[in-house]
């Protein structure tokens, strides 16, 4: 992704015409790297639109377009946004906050668009998010989010856990090659999950251990609040190095994003593997080993942070086609052209109708296969679907991979 | 770069305005914010960005009558909307007012008539919208594609004259309109063509546009300056049981062009693009891509349809022939092959020009996309070439020159692109198109999809009783000039 802005003009170009670069406003006290995708914004997209639709299967593709169909909520008026932001062409007033909070960063854009700026939209977001935060200050509910981080390093606002107590009860070595990194919605919320993965890792034999994780910085970094962000992967770096690790597991698909990619972004190297429960889980599997599921149907949410943003599509349904006797029924929209469960972004705790709207959305597609389980691979994912299932009050059981695994094993 | 222009509307009234819009369209589709105005008010183009006063979103036909009807008594401009893909500032406001965006919500296919074979489709129907109706639900029937995205309207390249991968045996989009339902100035409804019959809309009249005075004329190419267009009829057809296409590889100006011509008068193939071989290159991944001295100049796919393989290999022999004769003419060689083994020897990515609705990758470079699209007179072609290449290199831009045969070759679409960073080089750009449109109009082209700038150009040159009498047609058609004022630079 080129950001040398004159780098195609030619010497010969230059005598024909004075090449006079739009002036910009001050971006200096933003992250250097997001700093680099505001330039992006300025030299590339089109407005062609092809980010609206899922590429070749033409199906709705960014939920927070289709929510609130202004042309500034979709990508490219976002890139519009901050390309007039950064030339002085728009002046900042709060509402300016809503159409660039209001996205899922979902990415789904990203898989869309076939321009070659394409797998930097979201960095786009996030960095125009970093230069609202720095000029108008993080929306109120979205900073709430940065308060609790810096008080107890995790964005729900409960106490840190050590993880002591876990490591304790499941009797875990202070050191070991494998670190599982739980993240703080299995760890404060969505439990199950968090305990599935060790009862998982408990029946394979697998020789790991927990450290006192701190937020990963996913939802602050979405949110353009980084001032905490290196004191969070340096932590974690830290206690991770501390541990002996050599591979970091993670049933989180925000954090699995975030250890893989926006460490190096923010220029931090954790410097061991980083994989997901479910790439780790496969390969230790064997025939025989998982009980029959008595032919129940169940369906896959690709979750944004593995999929969209990362490509991470083909693992989970091996893992689910390894499990004996289920009938596996994609819904409509899948991979590349998935739907967001809507909970990423900041959105959950921001725009909570658009949460819900997005996913209600994602739980009808699911009703279309007449599956029983709605499975993902991601705790904010379950969070968010369940939610809005209880909400349309259908019987569809909104599971992780990781527990079905866990009372198959 | 200023945005606001001088806008018809006056602040001290724009709270009324806001609220009477509010009351027709529903509080949730109407937005007067700067930040949702901006994206409407400057498209990839070189055209000068002009900010609206209000955006509202459209849902159905009632709203459009009661807003012209409204906006005529106070003289309120009305820039209908579907996407903004034209490539030509047409949706860029000139004096303010209210952006109808018809993509969002009036967006139904409403009928398809499978044996008079026509869609019936509400503005904001779009390509990749309708390719995936017939697909799944109407295989047998084909729409045409052009080189433009996916998520582009349908029914405003079909009111814009368009052009696309059936166009060399069925000429203009404009063309194939069976019908058009459309708001008049004073709020009536005007039904043009065969559905004209009966006051009740029937799903099923809507089978051609002839043999009454085509009126339909009032509204195509106009640029939503006589009316706005609620439903339009497009002709669709018979899809044949194969469908392939070949590549040829034509060496310099001359050759490119009279192949165009000659293989277009065979009346055989369904479409004719030819573009410079700098592009493939784009498309396999060089953003500046330089022609090397052994390599030809022009890369031509032609989409072929056959109702059999005998069928097929027939057409495939009879371009074969008239290959040989250009061959024989200008003593040179002209590669042919099947497309898609082609693209197996040089990369998948340059099936983007194949396997339309697609994007054309070159196309979304940069920030900036702007063109000088013409329809051109076949016979002129070399010269177009020839001369518009010598601006590509006054300034240093990678050549991308796109041509079509038309409708058997009756005419042709000449259009020279640039991609460009909008931000940086927005002035170089002007100065390349003013050259490049000179050179246009030299040779007898028309600019279609007519930026504003060009339109003035145009005016300077061509007979002044047509622009009489175009002016006048103007002011019947909407006297207070509330649609899209300020479009065709009158
Ligand atoms: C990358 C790229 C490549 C392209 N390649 C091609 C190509 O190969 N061939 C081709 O033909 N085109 C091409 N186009 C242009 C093209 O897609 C269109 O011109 C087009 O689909 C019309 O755009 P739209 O539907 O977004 O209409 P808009 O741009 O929104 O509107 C077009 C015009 O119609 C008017 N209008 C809109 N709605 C109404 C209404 N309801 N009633 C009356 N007037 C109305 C508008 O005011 C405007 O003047 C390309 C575009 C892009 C971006
Ligand atoms: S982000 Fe990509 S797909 Fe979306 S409008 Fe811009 S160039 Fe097109
Ligand atoms: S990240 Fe998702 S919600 Fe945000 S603009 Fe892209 S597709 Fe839309």
């Amino acid at each position: 992704m080129p950001t040398d802005r004159e780098e195609h003009i030619s010497e010969k170009a230059k005598e024909q015409v004075e090449i006079k670069p739009a002036k910009l406003i001050d971006i200096s006290d933003l992250h250097p790297y997001n700093q680099e995708s505001l330039i992006v914004s300025l030299d590339h997209c089109i407005k062609c639109n092809t980010c609206k639709y899922a590429f070749g299967a033409f199906t709705p593709s960014c939920p927070s377009g289709e929510e609130f169909g202004w042309e500034a909520y979709w990508a490219s008026g976002r890139i519009r946004l901050a390309r007039a932001l950064l030339t002085g062409k728009l002046e900042w007033n709060d509402e300016i906050l809503h159409p660039i909070f209001a996205c899922i960063t979902c990415g789904s854009c990203q898989d869309q668009c076939q321009a070659v700026h394409n797998d930097r939209i979201v960095d786009v977001i996030e960095a125009l998010r970093e230069l609202a935060v720095k000029r108008l200050g993080a929306p109120e509910n979205q900073k709430k989010m940065e308060d609790r981080v810096g008080k107890d390093f995790n964005p729900y606002g409960d106490a840190n856990s050590t993880n002591e107590e876990l490591k304790k009860k499941y009797n875990l070595p202070n050191n070991a090659k494998v670190v599982y990194f739980i993240g703080c919605t299995s760890n404060y919320r969505q439990k199950n999950l968090r305990n599935a993965t060790l009862s998982v890792f408990n029946k394979l034999g697998i020789d790991f251990t927990l450290v006192d994780e701190h937020c990963c910085g996913s939802p602050l970094i979405r949110t353009g609040q980084t001032d905490l962000i290196p004191d969070l992967m340096d932590h974690n770096i830290r206690v991770i190095k501390e541990a002996g690790a050599e591979t970091v597991v993670t049933s989180c698909a925000g954090c699995y994003r975030t250890l893989k990619k926006d460490f190096t972004k923010f220029g931090k190297d954790l410097g061991v593997r980083i994989l997901h429960t479910s790439e780790f889980i496969l390969p230790r599997l064997s025939v025989g080993m998982l009980k029959e599921m008595d032919k129940k149907v169940i369906t896959y949410h690709d979750p944004c942070h593995l999929g969209h943003h990362l490509g991470f599509y083909d693992i989970p349904r091996q893992l689910i086609n390894f499990i004996p006797n289920l009938e596996f029924i994609e819904m409509e929209r899948i991979r590349e052209a998935s739907w967001c469960c809507g909970a990423g972004g900041g959105v959950k705790i921001g725009y909570p109708d658009l949460a819900i709207s997005t996913a209600k959305k994602r739980i009808h597609e699911a009703e279309e296969t007449k599956a029983e389980y709605l499975v993902s691979t991601c705790p904010f994912c379950k969070r968010n679907l369940s939610d809005a299932n209880k909400k349309v009050g259908n019987p569809l059981k909104v599971i992780d991979l990781v527990e079905i695994v866990d009372e198959l094993l | 770069m200023k945005l606001e222009r001088n806008s018809r509307i006056n602040q001290t009234n724009k709270s009324e305005i806001k609220s009477k819009l509010e009351e027709i369209f529903g509080a949730k589709n109407v937005t007067d914010k700067k930040h949702n105005l901006l994206p409407y008010s400057y498209d990839a183009t070189e055209c000068e960005p002009g900010m609206p006063d209000f955006i509202c979103m459209v849902e159905n036909v009632g709203q459009v009558i009661n807003v012209v009807k409204y906006a005529n008594n106070k003289k309120i401009p009305l820039v209908p909307y579907i996407t903004g893909n034209n490539i030509g500032g047409l949706t860029i406001p000139q004096e303010g007012g209210v952006v109808l965006d018809f993509g969002k919500k009036m967006n139904q296919i409403i009928h398809i008539h499978e044996s008079h074979m026509y869609a019936l489709l509400e503005p904001g129907v779009t390509f990749g919208q309708l390719y995936k109706h017939l697909k799944e639900n109407y295989p047998h029937l084909r729409y045409c594609y052009p080189f433009a995205p996916p998520y582009s309207g349908v029914v405003g390249n079909a009111i814009l004259s368009g052009m696309n991968n059936l166009s060399c045996i069925h000429g203009s989009m404009g063309d194939w309109i069976n019908g058009l339902e459309v708001v008049l100035y004073d709020g009536s409804i005007v039904r043009i063509g065969s559905c004209f019959m009966g006051d009740k809309l029937s799903v099923d009249n809507w089978h051609s546009r002839y043999p009454m005075p085509d009126l339909m004329g009032l509204f195509v190419n106009w640029q939503g300056a006589t009316g706005i267009v609620t439903k339009c009829a497009v002709q669709l057809w018979p899809r044949k049981k194969i469908e392939r296409k070949l590549l040829a590889i034509c060496k310099n100006s001359a050759v490119t062009a009279e192949f165009i011509r000659e293989i277009g008068r065979l009346e055989i193939v369904d479409d004719i693009s030819a573009v410079s071989v700098e592009v493939a290159k784009m498309a396999l991944g060089d953003p500046t891509p330089v022609k090397l001295d052994s390599e030809p100049d022009f890369p031509v796919i032609l989409p072929m349809s056959a109702h059999n393989e005998q069928h097929y290999q027939v057409k495939v022999d009879l371009v074969n022939q008239c290959i040989k004769k250009i061959e024989k003419k200008y003593n040179t060689t002209i590669q042919c092959t099947d497309f898609d083994y082609f693209a197996a020897c040089i990369g998948d990515d340059i099936r983007v020009f194949a396997d339309l609705p697609n994007v054309i990758t070159p196309l979304v470079e940069y920030s900036g996309l702007t063109w000088v699209g013409t329809y051109a007179p076949p016979d002129n072609l070399e010269p177009l070439i020839d001369e518009t290449a010598q601006v590509f290199i006054k300034f240093d831009i990678p050549m991308f020159i796109y041509m079509k045969s038309m409708k058997s070759s009756h005419y042709a679409i000449f259009r020279p692109i640039i991609r460009y960073k909008k931000e940086l080089e927005e002035e170089r750009m002007k100065k390349a198109t003013a050259d490049i449109l000179e050179v246009c109009l030299k040779y007898g082209c028309i600019p279609y999809k007519t930026p504003v700038w060009m339109a003035k150009r145009l005016q300077e040159i061509i007979d002044p009783n047509w622009l009489k009498f175009f002016k006048r047609t103007k002011k019947f058609m909407d006297p207070n000039n509330i649609f899209n004022p300020g479009r065709w630079g009158i």
